[in-house]
């Protein structure tokens, strides 16, 4: 029996099983493994199974069809609306965010007194629930008596005859300032971890050498970061593509299909026209379009963790 | 002005109590919340609004429950054979469904069952009852099933008669089935021969207008459909200038509140959702006539229509910005409310006449019935599945007995399922003006028993009705798709319904 063995053995006699005073990693992974095994691998292997099936609504009945419901996905438009919306969605509200976010971070950059507080405050809309967010701006940008719409109305940016949400060109644009307003401050936390982590030594020699601070930031800053932007538009772009809430509080991916992702899509057809097996074979290409577009990702711009 | 800490909170707290029961307004809600520092918060909450359906103002139960002494005796001897059981229960927030859940706790006192009320939106009462049935889990012990529901969920709910003749030691007395109106038994919870669940919710569509602006442009009350289109083309024409409009629309794409919208458009064309022979017929002639005269509404109501269910299409009634509305008979009581700015303006009429003529429901299929007065009812299903299948049924019972139908009226305002309860002299005693008034209930009655419509009776209708309908409507009217040709959104939906339909060994 080993030292370190015996160093747990509680005192009074008390022995704990042997599989707890094991040097083999089994018991340790066996929790999480069972954890991984029930809620990732089984909902998983049971949306694959589903998704062999063809379900007949109006028998209830499920025959095994492997190639049914992939076929369909290859000849359903909206499914093909879908992929573009949600794929339009992440690149812009990636790209808003990064920028912001960027910026934001350089400005909250100090050690000023006072800029503490505003980084708290900075992160005050990461703890609001999506879906309450979704909400609010739905209110916000109602076209009665939303203060955003009347704002845009008396701006006259909007005609109060299209409200933003009920156009089929800018409805997408209103849930994506919702999805900019909630997850700006996100991309600010990581940049500025970054950015306090950059080493002086380059900035210092570069003072030296003239540089204006505009240099410095293209030829130091924004090379020395790309790995952390690479992990923040990765971390970002994954949960982008699954983005649900907004949309289905805001619009229900109206209107028409004009704002309907992926997710919102195979939402719709479990819990509407309860067609289990195609909204499962829905999600499951919603999984190998995140996994594909992440690993190029990866690959393009060289991603290590 | 400052505070202290417990001035405040007592502040906000008896603020917000006082705005919960409606003693103050939102305006001076969200003054006091301003003053006590949380403006953005009060700002919030109150455009939020209260979590009722359709926002018909909140039913307050006040009145005292009589029960006949044998109801109550066998509540306490048979009910209580089953103390300790609990009854589960999801829902819409129907207004009898939220007066039920204040007064739960008299049925608990009797009979010693427990009962949980689970409130959530429409489609979220779908979605959990659609996998309830699909696992056969016995979850919930009753459903609320919203009449385009009624087909897909027959298979799994108990047969309330014919659970009566089998159970009669658990009927309980002078329930008086023959009570219920017959319109809304056979239109509402009968699917094939089968009663598929006890009626509990009747909205249905009535005209509702505003005598004051009519009167001010010398417009009579419309009865048929041209003379609503001509003095809502008027009234847009007048008011425009002080934003009123000549209706609102509930035409939110892709919700069901769309899909009724354009049912009575149809129906009220002489078109009708479905032909005898079972091929969806949204796209003849006269459907089109419905569909475009349907397009020309919108051009005549407030722009929000096309982001509005109807909860937004009551707010814009109650907010004054539209006069003439064909739409849920639910709203009328929230708009007699004390603190409605429109008190006693609104006035019910019967539904609009068709010039075109109504489809017979002989040439309509699934079961569809073409009227003038589109019903959006619901029924209260008993669970095959339930684990507590007796306990709920006496639950049911009690929830849909006379004296708590009548209390759930009493309580806002609302239709009733009973004759009794249309009749009862508490309910009349409410028909003027005043906070959950029953003026309107007359027309509800002449409307249920003479001109009731319903949605068809088929398993793929719950499906077509929240999805591929108003979504496809929702790219006509918003102009996503289609160019503002109505006809071919309809082809495209007929394409794309009857494929379903085949598919589903239907057609």
């Amino acid at each position: 029996m080993s030292q370190a063995t015996v160093a747990i053995r509680p005192a009074r006699g008390f022995v704990l099983p042997r599989f707890l005073t094991s040097e083999h990693p089994f018991p340790w992974l066996a929790p999480i493994t069972a954890v991984l095994l029930i809620f990732g691998v089984y909902p998983l292997l049971y949306a694959l199974w589903l998704s062999l099936h063809k379900r007949n609504p109006a028998t209830r009945i499920s025959i095994f069809d492997p190639e049914y419901n992939w076929l369909k996905i290859l000849t359903d438009d909206r499914m093909w609306g879908a992929i573009g919306h949600t794929y339009l969605y992440t690149i812009v509200a990636i790209a808003i965010e990064l920028v912001l976010g960027l910026l934001i971070a350089l400005l909250l950059d100090t050690d000023r007194r006072g800029y503490g507080v505003l980084r708290a405050l900075m992160t005050l809309p990461l703890v609001v629930p999506p879906a309450v967010t979704g909400m609010m701006f739905l209110l916000m940008m109602d076209g009665s008596f939303g203060v955003l719409s009347r704002g845009l109305y008396a701006t006259g940016l909007l005609s109060p005859s299209t409200p933003i949400l009920a156009n089929s060109s800018t409805a997408l644009t209103g849930i994506l300032i919702a999805d900019v307003w909630q997850w700006t401050p996100f991309m600010v936390l990581i940049m500025m971890a970054g950015l306090r982590a950059l080493p002086k030594d380059p900035y210092e020699a570069a003072a030296i050498d003239g540089a204006t601070p505009v240099q410095a930031f293209f030829k130091l800053t924004l090379p020395m970061l790309s790995k952390i932007i690479a992990i923040a538009v990765l971390i970002r772009g994954v949960d982008l593509f699954r983005t649900f809430d907004y949309v289905k509080v805001m619009t229900e991916g109206g209107p028409g299909t004009a704002t309907e992702t992926l997710t919102a899509y195979a939402g719709t057809i479990y819990f509407k026209n309860a067609d289990f097996p195609y909204a499962s074979t829905i999600a499951l290409m919603t999984l190998i379009l995140v996994v594909v577009t992440s690993s190029l990702f990866i690959k393009i711009f060289k991603v290590r963790f | 002005m400052s505070f202290k800490g417990f001035d405040k909170q007592t502040y906000i707290v008896d603020s917000a109590k006082a705005f919960g029961s409606r003693k103050i307004s939102k305006r001076e809600f969200m003054r006091r919340m301003g003053m006590a520092g949380i403006g953005f918060s009060a700002f919030s909450a109150g455009l939020l609004g209260n979590p009722y359906r359709r926002s018909l103002g909140k039913p307050a139960y006040a009145a005292d429950i009589t029960l006949p002494d044998d109801q109550v005796k066998f509540l306490k001897e048979v009910g209580g054979k089953y103390k300790g059981a609990t009854v589960r229960y999801t829902s819409e927030a129907t207004p009898p469904t939220v007066v039920l859940n204040q007064i739960k706790d008299q049925f608990t006192n009797l009979t010693g069952i427990n009962v949980e009320v689970e409130i959530v939106p429409l489609e979220q009462v779908l979605a959990k009852a659609t996998q309830d049935v699909q696992g056969q889990l016995g979850s919930y012990d009753l459903y609320y099933l919203d009449q385009a529901w009624v087909a897909t969920f027959a298979p799994d709910c108990i047969d309330p008669i014919q659970y009566t003749k089998d159970k009669p030691d658990l009927a309980m007395p002078g329930f008086d089935w023959d009570d219920f109106s017959k319109p809304l038994v056979s239109g509402l919870a009968m699917y094939e021969g089968k009663m598929v669940g006890i009626p509990f919710d009747i909205p249905i569509f009535i005209l509702m207008y505003r005598q004051d602006i009519l009167e001010k442009h010398g417009i009579k009350v419309p009865t048929n459909y041209a003379e609503f289109t001509d003095a809502v083309h008027k009234i847009t024409e007048a008011e425009k200038a002080n934003n009123i409009f000549g209706t609102g629309l509930q035409a939110k794409s892709g919700h069901y509140s769309l899909e009724c919208d354009w049912t009575q458009a149809v129906w009220g064309h002489g078109g009708s959702i479905f032909r005898a022979d079972k091929t969806f017929s949204g796209n003849d002639e006269a459907a089109i006539k419905g569909l475009q005269w349907y397009q020309d509404l919108l051009k005549n109501a407030p722009a929000a229509s096309t982001t509005s269910t109807w909860d937004g299409q009551f707010q814009m009634m109650a907010a004054g910005q539209c006069a003439l509305v064909q739409s849920w008979d639910e709203f009328f009581p929230g708009l007699d409310a004390d603190d409605s700015k429109v008190k006693g303006l609104w006035q019910p009429a019967k539904p609009l006449q068709s010039e075109a003529g109504l489809r017979p429901a002989s040439e309509a299929g699934f079961g569809e019935l073409p009227n003038l007065g589109h019903q959006g009812g619901s029924i209260m299903g008993l669970s095959q599945y339930s684990k507590n299948q007796e306990a709920a049924w006496i639950f049911m019972q009690w929830a849909c007995s006379k004296e708590i139908m009548t209390q759930c009226t009493l309580a806002g305002g609302f239709a009733p399922m009973r004759l009794s309860s249309f009749a009862d002299e508490r309910v009349k005693a409410k028909a003027k003006v005043m906070p959950g008034t029953t003026r309107h209930l007359e027309t509800v009655l002449w409307t249920i028993d003479n001109v009731m419509a319903s949605e068809p009776d088929m398993p793929l209708w719950a499906g077509f009705a929240n999805n591929e309908i108003p979504t496809e409507l929702g790219k006509l009217t918003t102009g996503q798709d289609y160019g503002g040709d109505a006809k071919k959104c309809m082809d495209a939906i007929a394409a794309m319904i009857d494929s379903k339909n085949k598919e589903a060994g239907l057609l």
